[in-house]
């Protein structure tokens, strides 16, 4: 618990806030190299889901790079802090 | 003078509000007008401008700037850019990297200032809510004020006028991907596609959180150059800074007094550089990351130095070592180095640009097959995609070397193929068994275009066969 006293850590929303954004950049990024390499409509044999538009294909792409780059930054983010106290922990403080 | 004397600062009010994003005391920056503040707002208006006004531009019959994704083509003026020319995207964003490292190293935060969307846009959101709520004073008094159907209608026109103004920004960014005239009648007519209606929405409320809501908010916690700018500072960077050593101590005094004579410096603790603070700072503490370089706080405090008949400058745009009484350098290695990759990649971006061929040829292998035996001779089988990148018709010559007496069959070695357009063309190569020396070759496939020599590309695949 010291660490957690001494350390300011941002506020949840405001983690929340960073890491959406950020992994939108992110995602952003990640849609633009995969889609200017791939043609959705060369990959349209070997979806189970040939009906799509490309303009369908590039947004259904970019929504999904926001979900993996988003699910990872939260992880991180979570992981950043220290497990609570209460979490199985029942090793003896060795200081008095 | 004796309103900014009774208003107290931003950090003191007790108001906190409980907003969307997080517990925060509300900020109500006050209105500013002076240099920098003129400079803004002519910033506002032009980037805004070009940001609504460019879709609307036309060249040579089609859109001036068109993201056409559908396409797969960009159209920037008289220029068509393709998925090949990714590296130019790449070197275009490397550009706009360096140029922000160089300018912020010699100016500060130039950008945050007066350039970053957030900024550009919370301007608008603020100017409207000026216009219908009042200034800052009226604005803190209507927020504090219990709902009566004065407030719901000053309210409700603010969200109303800030949802219209977000809507409109939405479709405009889906212009820029969609011609705007076609959207335009779309809309009116309500037979949007679901994409395009997904992409204006939340633009739209993007637009409408971050300006309308988050403001600062968006700088402090979510900006990753608000974060990383500190390491592009240092002694000799212009920053906005209160001159300390010329301030303190400050202290309210009456006009007419010379300060000195009463032990005080020329802050006058009017807190107006804190009123007109848009991430509610104040600039006397010293430089803070949340400080976005806006200079409003310069603009007020030199009115009120003119007030009280002092110089000007009290904060100003300096550097620290100016602060320090040394000289400050402009050239120095960190902007020498951020100017020479600057320009290094800005030249390399235009060797590439003009020296782009127009045409491009991919090489797809049979997949079915590796190779055939036909009358005594092997065949392999390719599908070639020839891309016109060129806005007019043209036709192409398709031509093979790689292995002696190689044979080109199919469906004709001259192609013809539209502007902007892409052809496959299957075709088929023979070559003797016996001038085969190893399992794989390679071989070169030429496309030269029939009415220019100069315009040829030249492409490899492997030709297949039995193990000798």
């Amino acid at each position: 618990m010291e660490i957690l006293a001494k350390t300011r850590w941002m506020p949840m929303p405001q983690r929340f806030g960073a890491v959406i954004w950020l992994s939108f950049l992110m995602a952003g990024a990640a849609t633009g190299v995969f889609f200017s390499i791939l043609d959705p409509d060369d990959l349209r044999h070997c979806v189970p889901f040939p009906d799509v538009s490309r303009t369908a294909a590039y947004s259904i792409g970019f929504l999904l790079f926001w979900l993996l780059t988003a699910a990872s930054g939260l992880l991180a983010v979570t992981f950043t802090y220290p497990p609570p106290p209460d979490m199985g922990n029942q090793r003896h403080d060795s200081t008095p | 003078m004796n309103e900014s004397a009774r208003a107290r600062p931003a950090s003191s009010n007790a108001e906190v509000e409980r907003s969307l994003y997080e517990k925060r005391e509300k900020i109500y920056p006050r209105e500013v007008h002076g240099t920098f503040a003129a400079l803004r707002v002519a910033a506002v208006v032009v980037l805004l401008g070009l940001f609504y006004g460019v879709p609307w531009l036309r060249w040579d019959g089609h859109q001036a700037v068109l993201f056409d994704l559908p396409a797969r083509k960009f159209h920037v003026f008289g220029l068509t850019f393709w998925p090949q020319d990714f590296l130019l995207l790449t070197l275009l964003l490397m550009l706009a990297a360096l140029s922000l490292f160089f300018f912020t190293a010699l100016a500060g935060r130039l950008w945050c200032g007066y350039a970053c969307p957030q900024t550009v846009w919370t301007e608008v959101f603020l100017w409207m809510e000026r216009h219908i709520e009042g200034n800052r004073q009226q604005r803190q008094k209507l927020d504090r004020a219990p709902w009566s159907a004065r407030k719901l209608r000053i309210k409700g026109t603010k969200q109303l006028v800030w949802v219209v103004f977000s809507l409109l920004t939405g479709f405009t960014f889906v212009a820029y991907f969609t011609p705007a005239t076609s959207l335009l009648d779309k809309t009116l007519s309500l037979q949007l596609g679901p994409w395009e209606t997904f992409w204006m929405l939340f633009y739209g409320f993007a637009t409408y959180g971050n300006a309308g809501f988050l403001r600062e908010q968006v700088c402090k916690y979510m900006c990753p150059y608000a974060r990383f700018q500190s390491a592009m500072f240092d002694n000799d960077t212009l920053i906005v800074s209160y001159d300390a050593a010329r301030g303190e101590p400050r202290g309210a005094r009456r006009s007419g007094v010379e300060p000195r004579e009463i032990g005080l410096g020329d802050c006058i603790n009017c807190t107006m550089c804190v009123q007109v603070c848009p991430t509610g700072i104040d600039i006397r503490e010293g430089l803070q990351y949340e400080c976005i370089s806006c200079s409003a706080c310069i603009d007020v405090c030199d009115d009120v130095m003119a007030k009280m008949d002092y110089p000007p400058g009290l904060i100003r745009y300096t550097t620290q070592h100016a602060l320090d009484g040394k000289p400050s350098r402009v050239v120095r290695p960190r902007t020498v180095i951020y100017a020479v990759l600057l320009s290094a990649v800005a030249l390399l971006f235009l060797y590439l640009l003009v020296s782009r061929e127009p045409l491009a040829l991919d090489i797809i292998r049979d997949r079915n097959q590796l190779y055939r035996e036909r009358g005594g001779l092997i065949e392999n089988v390719y599908t070639l995609k020839v891309l016109n990148l060129a806005d007019e018709p043209r036709q192409f010559a398709i031509s093979a070397a790689g292995i002696e007496g190689l044979e080109l069959a199919g469906d004709g070695v001259i192609v013809d193929v539209a502007g902007g357009a892409v052809q496959e063309v299957p075709v088929v190569l023979r070559a003797s068994e016996y001038a085969l020396g190893q399992r794989s070759t390679t071989v070169h496939f030429t496309l030269r275009a029939l009415d220019d020599d100069t315009v040829v590309i030249t492409e490899d695949a492997k030709f297949l066969g039995p193990i000798p």
